[in-house]
């Protein structure tokens, strides 16, 4: 039994909804977003979104492409944590292109092999544009674009400016002058203040993350090794950045951290729970197990195990117990007679952190710890104290280790508690994008530059094309696909609240004949807003350079592209499993 | 309190062909097989109604099982094809179409069921026999002393499956590492039986098609890190041990008995012990490579761990049997007895390899192995699946390849080359063929009609966009002319024919697929030919398709009723 969807060629379907599902995230593209609230009418719940990629995640997507789009946001997210907007707004704005190449009776084939050659002149614009990151300083020279390289043939050139040159293929053969290869030094502030789009506070978190961990002196931002802690009822300009890992402990617990500051500790790690009835994954429990009881009823089993347990904790001297599950209350209880300090709901990787820096090996079982097993020079200091209303407080506690590898946490502070997802996902965006610019080595110059770029290339490729005899449509796809270009950055400029769609898409266009005629006169979307201001002078210019990150945005244009291929190429959807009362095989 | 409920009588259906419901669901079925039929194919998304996962496919091999029906004739040519795939992976959609259009084209042409299906059986028969002739001109003989042939295979059936999402580089790639991965299964010279080697492969999501590799000798996962400082290029082989049994320290074949224990015995622990004697004997005996199938009691874990031995944990039933083969050791399967020396196995190196976030931990054979492992990358999950069948299918293509050697043209060539071939055949011998048949000369021919027509339709399908199926008068190739040319400058806008060995130079006579032409004796192509072609099918699995086809339209149009039993 299944239904068979034909899906009418000219009106593709699918496309449609793609583009429909992407239209619900144009509000957050750009430096200026706006929440939306997602509420379930069945229970009552709502949530705060910010992001493509959590309104995907949160709309129950049935559909077949809906889900295609959101397995395809998930696995960009999870790379990048930066890009999905850009991903589902350029997979819409494509597949408004590709349905109107289909009204124009255009074959799919055609379709897919100019938007390929497309992707591929974009690709290209984006290698050439790419600023290397160590030329980025906080004196600025003048926004790089393509033109620059070649008019300053004739002067000379100091280092920075030659190693920018390197990237035109003019200057390429002239390999004897490049300075010899040795560890980048990259201005990280600057690069930073560049790649904020507009989270600014967040920003600054990474940048001050990023100090911690390398004193600056590093060319690459270890992400793995932060952590965030989200603390509710403080407001956001709180938000702070410390160096150890921060948790929040109940009020008992804290006391016991206060016993122990100033000590050095013996530490041991669980990776599981920390009670008598936990057992590893993959263990069967036997279900037919019956203990015969002789009469008399010793003392509980848990009673025991929880007893071993304590007395050898107590025996190797641990002060502290790292748990990546739970502990039981009666564990916490005797523990705490004991002035052992128990932390639950540690993250794994945290845990596998302070593993090396403690020397400490993590076990499943607490029988299994032994002398070798303990880690030795932690330390525990009360952080901060908070304390609510209802009288139940709790306690920030930052545990340190002793060893050269450092851990920093991000405490993430706001007084709404619904919008301090939004705000973590928002360092993990900057901190990602950071990291991303430091692991490409350049970023491109961002503010709709690239894109005006892509635009420009594209209507060049169209107006010089006199030779592809091979696709005669090559012309209208690369119109529609610079069209979708357009479309983003006259979207961002929207968002912006000074123009609307319409002013917005003119001045860009004025933007792209501008470049065409004076090719170093070209503005960025941060720009053209301040040129609103009146702020005119190069120097203040400069000073409003935004990055994007290479790789994050050719893998998202890439990925936006197969999402419409896919789709474009689809006819039909079949959906099989038995539906009620229908005997029916097919229906068309 | 019983109640009798009165069976109903069993539906017989007289003549299903004739049955419009019936042929309406053939219909539908056949268009939905032929619009994923080639590479420019339309794609389907499946999914089930309760918001299952959605593969994006145009797979037979996908999609047959997801096309469930209550129908029995197409129940059966299902069946059959799908058999067919199991054998052979490649020419699912050829042969379905095949047969469908046969059953279509027979109804159509009204001639008697049993005319057809004698006629059908006779050109089976005719056009077996033609392929396997040595001088038959849609086949090339595979070339083993370079891989030219075999790349041109491989690439084939890559870029055969549009869902992929390719490019020509990654699709050259591909096709280069499939190439690749079968020769490293190929035994050099071992005296004895020789065994085929095999190729395992592990996916790699979110990372460029182009960072895809083989590797000999197989990777698996490796969720720890480890510190191979120690082991890095040993000077001897390193001792392995593989079990097959689970070391989780619970009773699994106890889960559903009774057991009685006194309260004081602790069971866990006393498993725990047993396990951690075994565990002593290993590392008393040198072993370096702990592997289990299933999960090992992190305590076991821990207890070789620091006694430096690596330990790979639930490796999978899969993977069971290349590690096997690879590293010489036997499974395990008991932990009553000690552990034998003849069991433990060996592997020269270890190392670690990273894809992305994932960890491998490589394993290199001591000797000549035949396993290798490719890696395969691609930027996301359905485009992945759909990588994976097209991988599984070009790697038992290739092998095919090697038990006969040959290769038919591809592109719809063949089709329309047999469809010319057998008209001229028929007709020149369709005196004696008729008689022989016990047929007028007159159903004979309309009988060879519907057996060609059917074979140009398929390669009919290949075209996808709207544009014209042609045959040139010299050859009998296929060209396909895009929507958008005009009839007049037809030698200017064809280009290649489907296989790519011609290009619209070498003829000058066109004819629309299907449309009545006087029949002419294909001619022979020159026998150097510089010029390969760029399109290869599968000779072996065609063949067999060829056959799985026509076989099974004979069977459905021999049914006379279906009998239902609707209680």
């Amino acid at each position: 039994m299944q239904e068979c969807f034909l899906l009418n060629n000219q009106q593709h379907v699918g496309l449609q909804k793609l583009s429909a599902l992407s239209a619900t995230s144009h509000s957050f593209l750009g430096p200026i977003k706006k929440y939306k609230f997602i509420q379930d009418d069945t229970s009552g719940e709502s949530t705060l979104v910010c992001s493509s990629f959590r309104i995907i995640e949160s709309l129950d997507l049935t559909c077949a492409v809906g889900q295609l789009v959101y397995e395809t946001l998930r696995s960009h997210h999870g790379v990048y944590h930066t890009g999905c907007g850009c991903l589902l707004f350029l997979a819409g704005a494509w597949s408004r292109a590709a349905l109107e190449c289909l009204q124009k009776g255009i074959p799919v084939a055609h379709i897919m092999s100019a938007m390929s050659e497309g992707m591929d002149v974009c690709a290209e614009v984006c290698r050439k544009c790419a600023i290397p990151a160590e030329s980025i300083h906080s004196v600025m020279v003048e926004p790089i674009t393509e033109a620059t390289a070649h008019q300053i043939d004739g002067k000379t050139l100091n280092i920075r400016e030659r190693r920018k040159l390197k990237l035109s293929r003019h200057f390429f053969q002239d390999s004897t002058q490049l300075p010899p290869t040795r560890q980048p030094e990259f201005d990280v502030p600057q690069i930073a203040k560049g790649l904020h789009h507009g989270s600014d506070i967040s920003m600054k978190l990474a940048i001050e993350a990023f100090r911690i961990l390398s004193d600056n002196r590093a060319s690459t931002f270890d992400i793995s090794k932060v952590l965030t802690c989200m603390l509710p009822a403080l407001p956001e300009h709180h938000s702070t950045v410390v160096q150890g890992c921060i948790v929040l402990l109940a009020v008992e617990q804290a006391l016991i951290a206060r016993r122990l500051e100033e000590q050095h500790l013996n530490v041991a790690l669980i990776m599981g729970d920390l009670s008598d009835s936990y057992r590893h994954l993959g263990f069967t429990r036997p279900k037919g197990l019956q203990r015969i009881s002789d009469g008399v009823a010793s003392s509980s089993r848990e009673e025991e195990w929880i007893e071993a347990v304590v007395s050898l904790l107590v025996k190797l001297q641990v002060k502290l117990i790292l748990i990546s599950g739970r502990a039981c209350e009666n564990v916490i209880q005797r523990c705490c007679r004991h002035q052992i300090l128990i932390v639950e709901k540690l993250k794994p990787s945290v845990l596998m952190i302070l593993a090396d820096s403690t020397r400490a090996i993590p076990v499943t079982y607490p029988t299994q710890l032994g002398k070798d097993c303990i880690g030795t020079g932690a330390k525990v200091t009360l952080w901060k104290e908070i304390s609510s209303p209802e009288g139940k407080s709790t306690a920030a506690v930052n545990i340190c280790s002793g060893g050269d590898i450092r851990l920093v946490t991000v405490v993430i502070t706001g007084c709404v508690q619904g919008k301090l997802p939004i705000l973590e996902d928002q360092f993990w965006a900057s901190a990602f994008r950071l990291h991303n610019a430091l692991k490409d080595g350049s970023v491109l110059p961002g503010a709709g530059h690239t894109e005006i770029l892509c635009v420009h290339h594209l209507l060049k490729v169209v107006t010089n094309d006199q030779r592809s005899k091979r696709n005669p449509y090559t012309n209208v796809v690369l119109h529609l696909m610079a069209d979708g270009l357009i479309d983003y950055i006259s979207t961002v400029l929207m968002n912006t609240g000074r123009f609307s769609k319409v002013e917005a898409r003119t001045i860009i266009s004025q933007q792209v004949q501008n470049y065409r005629e004076h090719p170093d006169m070209l503005l960025g979307v941060a720009q053209l807003l301040h040129l609103e201001g009146g702020a005119t002078s190069p120097e203040e210019r400069a000073h409003l350079d935004v990055y994007d990150n290479l790789s994050v945005k050719l893998e998202a244009w890439r990925k936006a592209l197969d999402l419409v291929f896919l789709v474009l190429q689809t006819d039909a959807e079949i959906v099989t499993g038995v539906a009620p009362e229908t005997d029916a095989k097919q229906q068309t | 309190m019983s109640r009798l409920v009165k069976k109903s009588p069993s539906i017989c259906t007289d003549q299903p062909l004739d049955n419009a419901d019936i042929r309406n669901k053939l219909k539908l079925l056949e268009q939905l097989l032929r619009s994923c039929y080639g590479p420019k194919a339309r794609l389907k998304h499946l999914h089930n109604n309760i918001g299952g996962h959605v593969v994006t496919t145009s797979a037979s091999s996908l999609l047959l099982p997801a096309l469930s029906s209550s129908q029995p004739l197409i129940h059966l040519i299902k069946t059959s094809i799908h058999n067919h795939i199991s054998r052979f992976s490649d020419c699912g959609l050829f042969a379905a179409i095949l047969c469908l259009s046969l059953i279509e084209h027979a109804q159509q042409s009204g001639l008697r069921r049993n005319r057809v299906i004698i006629v059908n059986k006779h050109l089976l028969t005719a056009c077996i026999t033609y392929l396997q002739q040595e001088d038959c001109d849609c086949k090339v003989k595979m070339d083993f002393c370079s891989t030219q042939s075999l790349l041109t295979l491989a690439h084939s059936i890559i870029s055969s499956k549009p869902a992929c999402v390719l490019t020509e580089s990654e699709r050259f790639h591909m096709s280069k590492l499939a190439v690749q991965a079968f020769l490293l299964t190929v035994p050099c010279s071992s005296p004895g039986t020789l065994h085929f080697g095999r190729t395992v492969t592990v996916s790699v999501e979110g990372q460029c098609v182009l960072k895809s590799a083989v590797f000999p000798g197989l990777m698996v996962h490796m969720p720890n890190d480890f510190d191979f400082s120690e082991i890095h290029n040993p000077s001897h082989p390193l001792k392995v041990v593989l079990f097959s049994a689970s070391l989780a320290g619970d009773l699994p074949e106890l889960v559903d008995r009774v057991m009685e224990v006194h309260p004081g015995v602790d069971t866990d622990s006393q498993i725990l012990e047993l396990l951690l004697d075994v565990c002593k004997q290993v590392v008393k005996d040198d072993v370096k490579l702990f592997v289990c199938q299933k999960v090992i009691h992190p305590v076991v874990q821990h207890y070789l761990r620091s006694h430096g031995v690596i330990v790979v944990e639930r490796l999978g039933i899969t993977l069971m049997e290349p590690l096997t083969t690879l590293t010489g050791a036997q499974p395990v399967a008991m932990l009553q007895s000690a552990v034998t020396f003849t069991s433990y196995g060996q592997v020269s190196d270890l190392s670690i390899k990273q894809f992305g976030d994932k960890k491998l931990l490589h394993l290199q054979p001591v000797g000549e192995s035949a396993i290798s492992t490719m890696v395969l990358c691609h930027r996301n999950e359905t485009m992945m699946s759909e990588l994976k069948v097209v991988w599984q299918t070009a790697e038992h293509v290739l092998r095919l390849a090697l038990r006969e050697p040959s290769a038919l043209h591809g592109g719809g060539c063949t089709e329309t080359h047999l469809a010319a071939y057998i008209r001229h055949k028929s007709m020149n011998e369709k005196a004696e063929l008729a008689s022989a048949l016990r047929c007028s000369q007159t159903e004979f021919l309309r009988g060879v009609d519907v057996f060609c027509r059917s074979l140009e339709s398929v390669a009919k399908s290949l075209e996808h966009d709207g544009g014209n199926s042609y045959m040139d008068l010299t050859y009998a190739h296929h060209w396909i002319n895009p929507a958008d040319s005009t009839q007049d400058c037809l030698q200017s806008t064809l280009g290649f024919c489907g296989c790519g060995l011609l290009n619209s130079s070498t003829s000058n006579k066109w004819n629309h697929l299907q449309k009545e032409h006087a029949e002419f004796a294909p001619a022979s192509m020159c026998r150097n030919n510089p010029v390969q072609p760029r399109v290869l099918d599968s000779f072996t699995a065609k063949l067999n398709a060829l056959q799985v086809a026509v076989e099974t339209a004979n069977l459905a149009l021999d049914v006379r009723f279906i009998i239902h039993d609707v209680n």
